[in-house]
């Protein structure tokens, strides 16, 4: 493979790029645990939680803070990953959670298993329904799509996922016997990761990391696939199976991550756009990097609404939407002149 | 010109009090839930015509095994002019238009003002008994609900601790509500006014865990179903900081509207002030 790995100008040496994000998403989540409504001695906490007895101070860091760091940087994680595997395995710039249906497609079988009663009679049904919802989803997408597809059927087949899922998801919470459903449909839709606590922590924790795990020793098929895939083929490598595998893999990560935080759009389609540039445009070296790149995002945005003077807090996915969206339409603009 | 058109007006005035006022309402309509429970508590059975369709639902409603016995309206102005009411009771939440369609149609609409303290119950009841012509009624309801209140305020400990009503959603109840008036009365502190709530509005946890509420009151009015609403109410540090004592809950049908039934809440939350 050393002829694929030409240094380009803006290329980094892998460890020292994983070295630095992954020290700008621990300082992240540090910086998290010290931002609340309000200013407490974190340090004194720190050192009260460690004692047997709960004091209040302990408990907001431990209780408050710490799950929302932990699943702000986890799901931003999962979806930076998931982003750059989708990009990858469909050789699809614009691919990503949110514009290929999982993220709906999870958000709807997580509404459909919490506001029906099912989640609270088996913790792993939310996740499940999740990971269920985000693989009819994105398969629904690849197959109305075609296999090779190219980005504009890619992206036309996800927004009529997307639809459909925000449609049924109104529907389902239209229809849910909790007379709070209705107005949490933005909170699918945009996706939060305020007021958590460490249990939905613990919920979302297996499916994320079962995800990753099965994403772990794909990067050199990704690789080949760049050089299409009849030579990816010929290079020993099983497509089927490879595409099996990272559909899984997503719908495990995604599904579980969207199940706790709703459906936080764009950071799997930027992620890897501004990351990939430094690993020298290698999509099994971009998975690390993304995933530590997602929770970085995911952590700085919701330090950004938790620091943004209004009266209530705004959601997170507002922020990576308002951040996201000019990038995408820069990334359309982009592909339209390389067509050109 | 201007001379006759007011004695005309004043002339149609003392025909409408004529007619209406003297007399006692015998086909009394009501379009809200919060009248439909003083109707029900002060009218002879003979005068009520029709009570709301939320006058049945028990979660809402104190009165909801009595309103059973009525017909049931939408406060639609049709469905409303087919009962043929000779007095309407409306609450603040009834679309104005209703009400002013309703009065120009010549009905006689009286609308009751939303309640946030005991003294706009004691009001709201008068009010009410006036209207039914059944003064004696409503003076025995305010008696008896001022007497469970006093009796229940004379056991109560002097030492006030702090408490919270904390709702789906992270909701809570500030100063001049109904809730922080019963919650003063039988020994507590309201967090939430302290924290600086006014009326009904959203309290974040750390706020909450910082002022260590001893207990913690809802009314959950979505019993048995779920959303990520109520699952704020399972968060395990609201446990943890209460040393492990359950939320109360004190029935959304005591404060949704405001009534004598707020005696029932009053002695309930005194109730778990003496354990």
């Amino acid at each position: 493979m050393s002829t694929l790995t030409a240094k380009t100008a803006s290329e980094m040496n892998q460890g020292m790029l994983l070295a630095l994000l992954g020290l700008l998403v621990v300082s992240l989540v540090v910086i998290s645990l010290f931002i609340g409504s309000n200013p407490i001695p974190v340090f004194q906490a720190l050192q009260e939680s460690l004692d047997d007895t709960p004091t209040v101070l302990s408990m907001i860091l431990t209780e408050v803070r710490l799950p929302r760091a932990l699943i702000a940087a986890f799901a931003g994680a999962t979806l930076g990953l998931c982003g750059a595997v989708m990009q990858g395995l469909l050789r699809n710039p614009l691919a990503s959670p949110g514009l290929v249906g999982s993220s709906s497609g999870a958000a709807f079988g997580a509404v459909a298993v919490l506001y029906f009663g099912l989640g609270t009679t088996f913790w792993a049904a939310l996740p499940l329904g999740g990971m269920l919802g985000a693989l009819g989803a994105t398969l629904l997408v690849y197959l109305l799509a075609g296999r090779d597809a190219s980005i504009v059927t890619l992206i036309l087949a996800g927004v009529a996922i997307n639809s459909l899922a925000l449609a049924l998801i109104s529907l389902l919470l239209n229809l849910a016997p909790s007379p709070y459903a209705v107005r949490e449909i933005v909170l699918w839709m945009l996706g939060s990761v305020a007021s958590h606590s460490m249990n939905e922590f613990w919920i979302m924790l297996p499916g994320v990391l079962l995800g990753s795990l099965l994403v772990t020793g794909n990067g050199r098929a990704l690789n080949a696939l760049t050089l299409g895939e009849d030579t990816a083929r010929s290079m020993g490598i099983n497509i089927v199976r490879l595409r099996w595998q990272l559909f899984l893999a997503v719908a495990l990560a995604v599904g579980s991550a969207v199940s706790i935080t709703g459906a936080i759009g764009f950071v799997g389609l930027v992620i890897p756009h501004l990351l990939r540039p430094l690993v020298g445009y290698m999509p099994g070296r971009l998975l690390p990097v993304s995933a530590l790149g997602g929770a970085a995002m995911l952590l700085m945005a919701d330090i950004a609404i938790r620091l943004f003077p209004a009266g209530t807090e705004i959601k997170v996915g507002v922020l990576t939407a308002l951040v996201g969206a000019p990038f995408f339409l820069y990334l359309i603009l982009k592909t339209r002149r390389a067509q050109l | 010109m201007m001379l006759s058109r007011s004695i005309l007006i004043l002339l149609l005035a003392l025909f409408s009090a004529n007619t209406l006022g003297a007399k006692k309402p015998m086909r009394v309509v009501s379009t809200n839930l919060c009248t439909d429970q003083l109707l029900l508590m002060l009218a002879e059975p003979g005068q009520i015509a029709s009570v709301s369709h939320l006058a049945v639902e028990p979660e809402s409603s104190y009165m909801a095994e009595q309103a059973k016995r009525y017909p049931l309206n939408h406060a639609e102005v049709e469905e409303l002019l087919t009962l043929k009411p000779d007095l309407i009771v409306a609450g603040a939440f009834t679309k104005k238009a209703t009400v002013n369609l309703l009065r120009e149609l010549g009905y006689r609409v009286e609308v009751f003002p939303l309640t946030s303290n005991i003294a706009e119950i004691k009001r709201n009841v008068e009010h009410m008994a006036q209207l039914l012509e059944q003064r004696a009624k409503g003076d025995e309801l305010v008696q008896e609900m001022e007497k469970r209140i006093s009796t229940v305020q004379a056991e109560v400990p002097n030492r006030a601790l702090p408490s919270l009503f904390y709702q789906p959603r992270g909701y809570t109840s500030g100063r001049n509500t109904l809730h922080d008036e019963a919650l003063i009365l039988t020994g507590w502190r309201n967090v939430a006014s302290e924290h600086g709530v006014n009326g009904y509005g959203v309290i974040d946890l750390e706020s909450v865990l910082l002022a260590e509420p001893v207990q913690f009151f809802t009314s959950d009015y979505g019993q048995g179903s779920d959303s990520l609403a109520q699952r704020q109410l399972q968060h395990p540090a609201l446990r943890l900081i209460t040393g492990g004592k359950p939320m109360v809950n004190v029935g959304f049908r005591y404060w949704i509207c405001g009534g004598p039934m707020i005696a029932d809440a009053i002695e309930q939350l005194a109730e778990i002030r003496n354990r």
